[in-house]
């Protein structure tokens, strides 16, 4: 009896997210495979004819803003980075009895919803705004240059949306960081700069890995940033996706071009967690 | 029987066969569709069809008015002044109106309704409205209800000369307009400077990053292939192929901000944009917030678009949607809709009834356009499946997605 529930258990705990997993993520992967492989068009009718070419048309065709998504978010994740390192630092060794509050002002954002604080940053950006303005007067913007529908414009919006997924799981791994360890760091005469960088960082890379990804990936996919902040010069690939989905309802470029996101992802995550998860790399830098 | 007998037993059959059909259908894909719907993922609604299946559409039954009535239409597109035409609808009637904006965008709307109306299902909505060529698509898939145009007098006495036979229902059996309007261009007279002359002022480089182009392909491309003199209601797809690629290449150069429904108006409030193509229902609502704000009807020709209602098959009070249809088309109730959109009223003789509640409205050009006006406009031309695929396909290119 005992032996057979020991056996049942573990089944019984990991049941409600193994079928999240397949119902809302195997089953809808399956579905948007077939669809990707599809041929037609909605009036005449789709159907499944193992047609790849779809694949290489779409690549073909979308090259541009694959490399865009790319770079924007890597631009993105890496501001991010710049900013919530230091604030994750501070936040986790040096907050004292401010830290919860601190914490609470970075989750802040959430409470409203992502579309009207990208709407919001349309408005204070916009060609007339006391913003640009200044901007203008501190010749940091060209007098008849404008910010609303640049690249910069559609970054800033990324790491602004995106920078709380880095800072949350920087504190998460700097507050773990046992303190004996940076105190024997300087017991043998580490310099402070050698003590953040052969010790604190090192011992932060678990939450350095998951902020990158957990920026990167969402940022890779997201439209509404170009959408709002961008022109027509700066869409993504998830403005493709849309549109192939939505508006020219061909779904078959829709699905292949999901998928050649996702592989992309996949691929690079496959790289940095080769890079980051390798220590002795980390240690070489830091010499 | 006699012959309507016969007809009425031919239809139930028929419809009858489709439900079995469909429900035999239904029963192997239940379990899995209905985990699909919700993943929002069901390729089974996309696959197989094709063709015109409208012919198999039987009239809408004659039958008792219900008490309710599910309408489905764009946001700010019916009169909110009580009393309002649902009210005075629901006063004559006794049909209570639940109204849904819920139409925002075609495609939107088409992506959001495929998959039940592909099923003979209208998720309850008993009326929907839409612009032409999507009504067309609609009605070529088999999913709108064919009207009996014996219960729709006013519809037939009422309905304006040059909307009565459309290309995509010459007879009107599937769809009957609900509003129509100009698709022309928007500008700001006070960052402008100056009168303009032409459609090709859109490219002019003076207005570099200042100008918005409309996301509805037909609008857009029309408008770009009159500046070209071409004619957007016979022309092949060749000049407007040309169009597109005009299009793409002001795109790239930076000359067009964004390519937009209708959001294009905060960008004219805002100052961001100073021209844009845009609706002339929207250009009044404009003007009160800006007087700045005015229509140029381009000498070369404009586009003339109409929205229009219909009954979705499976729509649960079909013979009340029809008679709403009617309904509306009575001048005084479609004045009372048109004091408050300001779009091109379909209605014939609603400019006389107007003209005793709002007189200045009355003489909008913009509400009811002289005949020269309407001279100059161009109905976009019926596309065929694949002549639509290859457009929008390049059109979307255009607008770099």
């Amino acid at each position: 009896m005992l032996q057979r529930h020991k056996g049942l258990l573990p089944w019984l705990l990991l049941g409600p997210g193994l079928a999240w997993l397949v119902l809302f993520f195997l089953v809808p992967l399956y579905y948007m495979g077939r669809v990707s492989l599809f041929e037609g068009s909605d009036l005449e009718g789709f159907e499944f004819t193992w047609h790849f070419q779809t694949y290489l048309d779409a690549f073909d065709a979308y090259q541009t803003q694959f490399g865009r998504s790319l770079l924007y978010a890597g631009a993105a994740t890496a501001i991010a980075f710049a900013i919530g390192y230091p604030l994750a630092y501070v936040i986790a060794l040096r907050g004292g009895r401010w830290r919860n509050t601190l914490l609470l002002l970075v989750i802040l954002p959430f409470f409203t919803t992502y579309l009207v604080r990208t709407l919001a940053w349309e408005t204070i950006l916009d060609d007339r705004s006391v913003v640009v303005d200044t901007l203008k007067a501190l010749g940091l913007v060209a007098d008849d240059g404008r910010v609303l529908a640049t690249t910069g414009a559609v970054i800033a919006g990324l790491t602004y949306n995106f920078l709380p997924f880095m800072i949350l799981p920087l504190y998460a791994a700097i507050e773990r960081i046992d303190r004996a360890m940076l105190e024997a760091a300087y017991d043998l005469y580490a310099s402070r700069r050698q003590v953040f960088l052969r010790v604190t960082l090192p011992l932060s890379m678990p939450g350095v890995v998951a902020g990158v990804l957990l920026t990167f990936i969402p940022a890779a996919g997201d439209f509404v940033n170009a959408e709002l902040l961008g022109s027509p010069q700066q869409t993504m690939i998830g403005n493709v996706i849309q549109s192939r989905y939505l508006e020219v309802t061909d779904y078959p470029t829709a699905a292949a071009l999901s998928f050649m996101l996702m592989g992309l992802i996949l691929v690079m995550i496959a790289i940095w967690a080769r890079i980051a998860g390798t220590e002795s790399l980390m240690g070489a830098e830091a010499k | 029987m006699n012959q309507r007998d016969i007809e009425r037993w031919i239809e139930t059959e028929i419809s009858r066969r489709r439900l079995l059909r469909q429900a035999g259908a239904g029963v192997t894909a239940l379990s899995f569709a209905s985990f699909l719907a919700a993943c929002g993922d069901d390729d089974g609604g996309i696959e197989g069809g094709g063709g015109d299946q409208s012919a198999d559409i039987p009239v809408i039954e004659k039958g008792e008015i219900s008490d309710q009535l599910n309408f489905s239409n764009w946001p700010l597109y019916i009169d909110k002044d009580s009393p309002t035409t649902l009210d005075k609808f629901e006063r004559e009637y006794g049909t209570k109106v639940k109204y849904t904006e819920e139409v925002n965008d075609n495609v939107e709307f088409f992506g959001k309704v495929r998959q039940i109306y592909d099923r003979g299902d209208s998720g309850g909505r008993d009326l929907h409205v839409v612009t032409d060529w999507m009504a067309s698509k609609m009605k070529q898939l088999g999913y709108v209800q064919r009207l009996d145009k014996s219960e729709l007098p006013n519809v037939e006495a009422n309905l304006i000369a040059s909307l009565k036979s459309p290309g995509f229902d010459p007879e009107r059996e599937f769809a009957i307009p609900w509003q129509s309007g100009f698709a022309a261009i928007i500008y700001r007279k006070d960052l402008v400077g100056g009168a303009l002359k032409s459609v090709n002022d859109i490219f002019d480089a003076k207005f570099e990053g200042k100008v918005t182009m409309l996301t509805e392909m037909r609008d857009t491309v029309g408008l770009v292939m009159l500046g070209d003199g071409a004619n957007p209601a016979e022309d092949s797809t060749e000049p407007a192929l040309e169009a597109i690629e005009k299009i793409e290449q002001a795109q790239k150069s930076g000359q067009i901000r964004r390519f937009t429904g209708n959001d294009y108006t905060r960008d004219l409030l805002k100052g961001d944009a100073v021209m844009s193509f845009g609706w002339s229902g929207d250009a009044i609502a404009l003007q009160a917030d800006n007087p700045n704000i005015d229509v140029f009807l381009p000498p070369e020709g404009f586009m003339l678009w109409s929205d229009n209602m219909q009954i979705p098959v499976g729509a649960p009070n079909a013979y009340t949607a029809q008679k709403f249809m009617d309904f509306v088309y009575q001048p005084e109730i479609a004045a009372g809709i048109a004091a408050y959109v300001n779009y091109i009223t379909p209605v014939e003789g609603t400019q006389e009834a107007l003209a005793k509640t709002d007189p200045e409205l009355a003489e909008s050009p913009l509400i009811f356009p002289s005949p020269e006006d309407l001279e100059r406009s161009y109905i976009f031309r019926e596309l065929s499946a694949e002549e639509d695929r290859e457009l929008s396909d390049a059109f979307q290119r255009a607008t770099g997605a």
